[in-house]
């Protein structure tokens, strides 16, 4: 079964628990300087009518279908794991050269220092395959980091884009 | 990999890789949530940390605090063993001694001061947690002392106090059954997590929300109908005002103000000196706007609010700004009915359960006779007649003084000097008058390194401890790691020092679950049972959900039986202190005003405000958490960073009339022009240290964390 992550911005507050989740369970060490595979973020925009936009976003690898980063690996660490669809690695043979990096248009991969090796979110891949939910999306309490089946997203998603074409045109649904 | 080795590195539980998922739960912050945990552990060790989902109060749901229990547990300045100190008291110079050695040192040390002074000379204070404090203050009252005093001087009781001389207790949102909710100072993302997904059915379900922040937060964003963006320190004159609104619109529950309050009259004339301009003036918000709250709160169906523990009553005017919310409920006909707030009863360590537990009488029980007033009373009369600590607040003062008997030493449980006002002045004064200052604490601290001995405490997940929640249940705990080091659960601490020297009370001396056998004793389950279950367990004799209604078929539990506008406690206090029955309105910096100070110092400074990664000092060493924001921050408007030419990141000094620290500037337009968020708990920028020991609420001797004077400035130096 294939698996996406979903983000509700509109739940979102940047708590950085998702962060917590993912250093647990990745054993980051971020004393010694080592980057989260997640990150979240907090900015503010400021509207043309003079208003305050306030950001509140979380992000890692998108996973994406057709993943730049495996390509951009002259020692093909990188792979589609066939069953969970996510963006997997295995950096044995990782020469450190950061290639993956620049083809990520998310920046998601990082170099660790201690090792000289890439590294990234891979979805809690095996975590997935176990039938736990990956460890940010188990940090989440508020509802705003998911993942879901790809069929699940799929027949939701039509729902969710309804509703939010309604939303933007200013009409609501009866309940 | 093989797939055993993949799933070892994964943290997969089971019987392949030895890995256990144990439970427990996070103690981290405020007694009123402790979430359930579930430890994956191997070998001995914690290696992953995740949400009980079965954990009848937070259903798996943790924080980020929470979320980063390991790196919490496993902190490299961890007190490892007992100690002695060696250097001068504040170098942190100590050596290593046996627990029993240490035990012998503190039965001398506290019966030396106790028979040159006396037992009241020995102040017994305790900073975070809360789980362990019955057994604690009986421990001070049993060794002779009145003077048992804790962070409740400056956490959650000033509000109760609202609550209880007002409507003779505290009162819980009824949010599933409301129309409206009124979220004054509330950000549950950064705070009570788990009250969001409440607000989030109440708007699902066409529920309307009103926030009132000084701050743009995630609750104003993904929650707020209506958003008031608040000066800060003015709540007081906006719930007056919208008192004004509703008597003078017909919006108020007048048959029920007739039955159930009192004083109403004199209230009613209290807000009519808050006319719409006025109020709008004084809060910086736009009149519409307020009219428009006032609207929505009185006339959209049954309307709750939350109770901010901290937020409100940290201001020198915050007693009063908190009872005039609690009135706005009385007199919209929402306090104690369907929709609105209604009281849930404490069941034990404060918390509601539904059902009852002797705690209270286990504290109070051996309180000493005849003893003198407690530390503060003199200070803080209201205080001293509504709660049965001492005010913390006047230790400083009564360390320097003397008066109006010596204070010569000081036996601590995790005591965070921090927490205190001009606090490097409070290290001092117990440097210079304390014969005697023991420590206990999980982390070496600031005020520990001031310590004659210094006792190693270990975390929630090293120790069982009894839990109620809500819902009916009790909750004893079982170890999910052996202690690390030499420490132990304060508890056994207690326990064993009242056996070593040979207090007078059977019941200390047996232990921590004999006591909690006496404590649960008639509310239908034993301890044995709750050991055996090791999860949470229904009582028997819990009624739950506590339904409303109560108060008004029974009568409040005030002098008058009714709801206090006018409260009768308050007035029965001598006149001289000069404190008000009504919950009348006066600036947060009236006594900050005069020109000078006003030129000097003309940003209002606020500390303390939530972030979600932080809560007080004891997270701001925990690594993990340090990496949200590594550096300790203030927040300051965009326009007035304009003006003083301080960019985002910029290092800034704010300084005030007791000192000055530096922080990091961040440049924001979520807080209001004039106004300087400082984040706490910082040892090499402490922002209390900014704060004037008097700078305190007269009703309940709450210090003015979140309303006092600053300047700030670019700092020049390299």
């Amino acid at each position: 079964m294939k698996y996406v992550f979903t983000f509700d911005e509109d739940r979102c507050s940047a708590c950085g628990a998702c962060r917590m989740g993912c250093i647990d369970q990745n054993d980051i060490d971020i004393e010694s300087g080592e980057s989260c595979f997640r990150r979240t973020y907090e900015d503010e925009i400021e509207l043309k009518d003079g208003g305050l936009y306030c950001v509140y976003l979380s992000a890692a690898c998108m996973h994406c279908e057709n993943a730049p980063c495996i390509d951009a690996c002259p020692a093909g660490c990188i792979k589609k794991d066939q069953e969970t669809g996510f963006t997997v690695y295995d950096n044995t043979n990782c020469i450190g050269c950061k290639s993956c990096a620049l083809a990520c248009p998310f920046g998601a991969p990082v170099f660790r220092k201690s090792d000289g090796k890439m590294v990234k979110c891979d979805g809690c891949n095996i975590r997935v395959k176990n039938g736990l939910k990956p460890a940010c999306v188990r940090a989440c309490s508020f509802g705003a980091l998911d993942c879901v089946a790809e069929a699940d997203f799929n027949a939701s998603e039509g729902g969710k884009a309804c509703s939010q074409l309604l939303k933007n045109l200013g009409l609501q649904k009866y309940s | 990999m093989t797939e055993l080795e993949e799933k070892l590195k994964a943290k997969i539980p089971g019987a392949d890789t030895g890995i256990e998922v144990k439970r427990s739960i996070c103690a981290i912050c405020s007694p009123s949530h402790h979430c359930g945990l579930n430890c994956y552990v191997k070998d001995g060790t914690i290696i992953r940390v995740e949400g009980d989902p079965d954990h009848p109060y937070s259903h798996g749901k943790l924080c980020t605090k929470g979320s980063a229990t390991r790196s919490y547990v496993y902190r490299k300045d961890r007190i490892r063993t007992p100690m002695r100190r060696i250097g001068e008291r504040g170098e942190g110079k100590f050596e290593p001694i046996s627990w029993d050695e240490a035990y012998q040192l503190i039965a001398q040390g506290l019966n030396r001061v106790k028979t040159e002074y006396s037992p009241h000379s020995v102040a017994f204070f305790s900073g975070y947690s809360k789980w362990y404090r019955p057994i604690y203050q009986r421990f001070a009252h049993v060794f002779g002392s009145v003077n048992f005093g804790t962070d409740d001087s400056v956490c959650a009781v000033a509000m109760k106090m609202g609550d209880n001389l007002t409507t003779g207790g505290g009162a819980a949102p009824d949010m599933a059954h409301s129309n409206t909710f009124l979220g004054w100072n509330f950000d549950g993302y950064y705070s009570e997590h788990l009250s969001i997904e409440g607000v989030q059915k109440l708007k699902a379900r066409g529920g309307k929300v009103i926030i009132i922040d000084i701050r743009k937060t995630p609750a104003a964003k993904n929650l707020a109908d209506i958003f008031l963006q608040i000066r800060p320190g003015t709540d007081g004159a906006l719930a007056l005002g919208m008192a004004k609104l509703i008597i003078d619109n017909g919006w108020a529950d007048m048959d029920y103000v007739e039955r159930y309050t009192y004083g109403f009259d004199q209230y009613k004339e209290l807000a009519g000196q808050y006319p719409l301009e006025k109020v709008s003036e004084i809060t910086g918000l736009r009149a519409e706007d307020i009219y428009e709250a006032a609207k929505v709160f009185a006339t959209n169906g049954p309307a709750c609010t939350n109770f901010s523990a901290s937020a409100l009553v940290h201001r020198i005017n915050g007693f009063n700004t908190h009872r005039s919310i609690v009135c706005l409920m009385a007199l919209t006909g929402n306090y104690d009915r369907v929709g609105g707030n209604y009281p849930v009863p404490a069941t034990y360590l404060r918390q509601p359960a539904g059902f009852s537990t002797r705690d209270e009488l286990f504290r109070n029980e051996r309180y000493p006779k005849d003893g003198p007033e407690r530390i503060g009373a003199q200070r803080f009369p209201l205080w001293e007649s509504s709660f049965n600590e001492f005010q913390a607040m006047d230790l400083l003062r009564t360390l320097e003084e003397g008066t109006p008997y010596p204070v010569k030493a000081i036996f601590a449980l995790g005591m965070n000097a921090k927490m205190f006002p001009e606090t490097e002045r409070l290290l001092e004064a117990m440097k210079e008058h304390l014969d005697f200052f023991v420590d206990v604490d999980v982390f070496m601290t600031r005020a520990a390194a001031y310590a004659d001995i210094v006792l190693p405490a270990c975390t929630s997940v090293e120790r069982s401890e009894l839990k109620c929640y809500r819902g009916g249940y009790l909750y004893y705990t079982r170890p999910v790691i052996e202690p690390l080091y030499e420490s132990k659960s304060d508890v056994d601490i207690l326990c064993e020092l009242a056996k070593a020297m040979d207090l007078d009370d059977d019941l200390l001396k047996s232990g921590y679950e004999a006591c909690l056998d006496w404590m649960i004793e008639g509310c239908g389950i034993t301890m044995a049972e709750l050991k055996e279950s090791g999860r949470p367990m229904l009582v028997p004799t819990a009624k739950w959900p506590v339904k409303p209604g109560s108060c008004l078929e029974n009568g409040f539990r005030t002098p008058t039986g009714k709801i206090e506008f006018y409260a009768t406690a308050v007035a029965a206090i001598d006149p001289k202190y000069g404190l008000d029955p009504l919950p009348s309105y006066r600036d947060s910096l009236e006594d900050q005003n005069d020109p000078d100070t006003k030129a000097d110092y003309p940003f209002y400074l606020c500390t303390g405000a939530r972030v979600a990664y932080s809560i007080h000092s004891r997270s701001q060493r925990t690594p993990w958490l340090r990496s949200m924001c590594p550096v300790p921050t203030c927040e300051i408007n965009q326009e007035d960073a304009r003006r003083l030419d301080i960019a985002n990141g910029d290092q800034v000094t704010i300084s005030s009339p007791y000192g000055s620290i530096r922080m990091r500037a961040h440049v924001t337009g979520k807080t209001l022009a004039g106004v300087v968020l400082a984040q706490h708990g910082y040892t090499e920028a402490n922002v209390n240290s900014l704060l004037g020991r008097d700078h305190l609420d007269p009703y309940t001797g709450f210090p003015g964390y979140k309303g006092m004077r600053c300047n700030i400035s670019k700092y020049e130096g390299g």
